[in-house]
């Protein structure tokens, strides 16, 4: 078990490393300049090649790559200062850069926006489980019913709907044409300036909207999980001894079928903190992924660059906890 | 089953078997000469519902591929002569009651109204919004599934060493999702080319070559369980024996018995490159310098335009759907032709 938890986390961090060095690499020969959008914004796109030549320096695009690369992990560990033409930036411990168009350290915005994130993930993770597992397990019991096959194929074209489709029209009819009171105020008001109740209103539409399309597919996984484990020895036994079915679908067969769903909860979890960008998009959350497009628009290449990273870690991690959790849930996992 | 109601050209055949026949295996002898594919392809047209999908499919194909001549014989086309001419700035810039909707009747000159604002014409960008979304999406299936597929053949017919350095590429890109590469080039994209004369071309390359970079690696892993699988078989076993060269064991025998698996890859990548695409013009980090669905629904999610002229969202809008929900559901047909133990 250890020496497995050992192998995960060593190739774990040699992921970090190489996604860090791409997205490093990426954003330092990619650009015609790393510092012309600086230039072009602090110089009011009259960025001359003496000038661009200037903030380059400071910046430090004339030093080697790897140089470079070697003050980026540096600052992330102890903290750098960073120059930006005349101008100098304290940027302390996880260094991520300096905000182009704030010229704040990169990682206090990104903190601050966490929150929003998280509330967005974590309602949205719950619903699906609320949602998904217990319509999965009803349709398995009555697996071949026409409620199975309606609800079955109901849910495959539910779930063939592109996503932010689904939620931007959830979000144009419900708040702008029929303005329904519980959804008319979505975003991100946090919990200790505005009070639960205005936080769990903004959320809202965004949480059902993500849990109503993302549970379509916890509830083929259950139901999958469910019939296989319900089609069991062990269940047919159970049925003979003579217990009751509520025993036997929830505490015999539903134990069983949940680790899959777990495991695959773990990394929609990830995948959901990295990439709510369409939801904060939408319905007008201002998280991560709200922050990400707004530097995109604005050309703010260190803020793309942490979020990115930001990101990738938070997904490998994820991967990490599900691997290790599903490890201790299935001992076959780790014997192979 | 009597002598008398088989048919005289079973019954030569049937002679030396047992009189009582059960009607399954004597409809297994009809069919021995079928290959898997036609048999799929049997059971593909029996299915209502892949049929109906195949022709919606066929619709979106046609219209993209024929989008210059169907919009010549409307008599739309993609330039604008003035938008004053066709948009009325006093009233929010929606179209002239004679461009039709919102305002006016429905005329033929502009079969699907004219954009607010710009005074493009919907037909003409719908269409050519098709063309762009299935170029992108097929052309990016394409290159994915032969990156896919080169790299699951390798990793898994040669394994070692060549298969744990492959596996660690597939799982490593596996944790990058596509839309946070796709928001991390856009910019460098847009630094790089923006002044370009044909930024709209570069960004539709980077497009495919982000989607593709990005959407391999199912591919790979579905390939390279099937090859683990088929090469122990005894037709790889003898080819080897018999001293024939790797690539051409996994090209000429390989290969063809990997149909199935690269059809169903194909037939999952298909419509997830269309939502995408569209899904990234709707963010402002896809294509953004031409014509795209995506964009247009960008376009018409202005809160006036939506009160107002709610037909301009909705026209791409199902378009994006019908698409991907047409694909989605023939690709779950295919999925259930080529192996119909997974779902019964």
């Amino acid at each position: 078990m250890f020496a497995y938890v050992v192998k995960r986390l060593i190739s774990g961090v040699l992921v970090v490393t190489l996604v860090s060095m791409a997205i490093f690499l990426l954003f330092w020969y990619g650009p015609s300049s790393p510092a012309q959008p600086i230039c072009d914004r602090e110089t009011s796109n009259r960025c001359t090649p003496a000038r661009l030549d200037t903030y380059e320096r400071t910046l430090g695009y004339d030093n080697p790559v790897y140089v470079e690369y070697g003050k980026f992990v540096e600052g992330i560990f102890v903290g750098r200062t960073i120059t930006i033409a005349s101008s100098e930036y304290e940027c302390g411990a996880p260094c991520l850069g300096v905000s182009f168009r704030t010229k704040q350290p990169v990682k206090e915005e990104l903190v601050s926006r966490i929150p929003a994130t998280f509330s967005i993930a974590i309602g949205g993770a719950f619903l699906y489980l609320l949602f998904g597992v217990p319509i999965g397990v009803a349709a398995a019991k009555r697996r071949g019913s026409v409620a199975d096959k309606a609800l079955v194929s109901s849910f495959l074209f539910i779930s063939s709907i592109p996503y932010y489709l689904f939620a931007l029209l959830t979000w144009l009819y419900l708040t702008i044409t029929f303005e329904v009171p519980l959804f008319s105020d979505t975003g991100y008001f946090p919990i200790t300036q505005d009070g639960p109740f205005k936080w769990f209103s903004g959320m809202f539409l965004a949480w059902v909207a993500l849990g109503i399309f993302g549970c379509t597919q916890y509830t083929r996984f259950t139901r999958g999980a469910m019939v296989e484990a319900l089609s069991e020895d062990y269940i047919r036994t159970a049925k003979a001894k003579g217990l009751p079915t509520r025993t036997i679908v929830y505490k015999h067969g539903l134990r069983a079928a949940l680790v899959p769903v777990v495991t695959i909860f773990g990394i929609d979890f990830g995948t959901l903190l990295a990439g709510t960008i369409f939801t904060e998009r939408i319905f007008e959350i201002q998280g991560i992924g709200w922050w990400a497009l707004e530097a995109v628009q604005g050309r703010d290449l260190p803020v793309v660059q942490a979020t990115a990273l930001f990101s990738a870690v938070i997904l490998i991690c994820s991967n990490l906890l599900v691997d290790v959790v599903y490890s201790v849930l299935d001992p076959r996992v780790r014997l192979s | 089953m009597s002598a008398d109601t088989a048919g005289p050209e079973t019954l030569g055949s049937l002679s030396t078997e047992p009189e009582h026949q059960d009607p399954n295996s004597q409809q297994a002898k009809e069919i021995a000469g079928k290959s898997p594919m036609r048999i799929a392809l049997g059971r593909l047209a029996k299915d209502k519902i892949a049929v109906v999908c195949a022709v919606v499919v066929l619709f979106f194909i046609i219209c993209a591929v024929f989008a210059g001549p169907i919009s010549a014989a409307f008599g739309v086309s993609l330039e604008t002569p003035l938008a004053s001419e066709r948009v009325d700035g006093l009233n929010q810039g929606l179209p002239k009651p004679e461009m039709g909707p919102p305002n006016g009747p429905f005329t033929m000159e502009h079969p699907m109204g004219v954009a607010p604002r710009t005074g493009e014409d919907n037909l003409a960008y719908w269409l050519y919004g098709c063309r762009v979304s299935l170029l992108i999406a097929a052309t990016a299936t394409l290159f994915a599934s032969v990156v896919g597929v080169i790299v699951g053949l390798l990793a898994g017919f040669l394994g070692g060493a060549v298969d744990k350095m492959l596996s660690f590429f597939i799982d490593m890109f596996l944790t990058i999702p596509f839309l946070l590469a796709a928001l991390t080039i856009a910019p460098i994209i847009n630094d790089r080319f923006n002044l370009s004369d044909n930024y709209g071309t570069i960004q539709k390359t980077a497009l495919i070559v982000v989607l593709s970079i990005f959407g391999w690696m199912g591919t790979a892993r579905l390939i390279r369980g099937e090859v683990l699988a088929l090469r122990e078989r005894e037709f790889v076993q003898a080819a080897r024996v018999m001293g024939m060269p790797t690539r051409r064991i996994l090209f000429k025998e390989l290969l063809p018995n990997l149909a199935a698996p690269i059809i169903i890859s194909i037939s999952l990548m298909l419509p997830t490159f269309v939502a995408l695409e569209a899904g990234l013009a709707f963010l402002g980090i896809g294509v953004t310098d031409g014509v795209s669905w995506g964009q247009t629904i960008l376009k018409a999610t202005n809160l006036t335009f939506f009160r107002e002229y709610p037909q301009y969202l909705w026209q791409p809008l199902l378009g994006i759907v019908a698409l991907v929900l047409s694909l989605n559901l023939l690709g779950d047909a295919v999925r259930d032709a080529l192996d119909p133990k997974t779902r019964r």
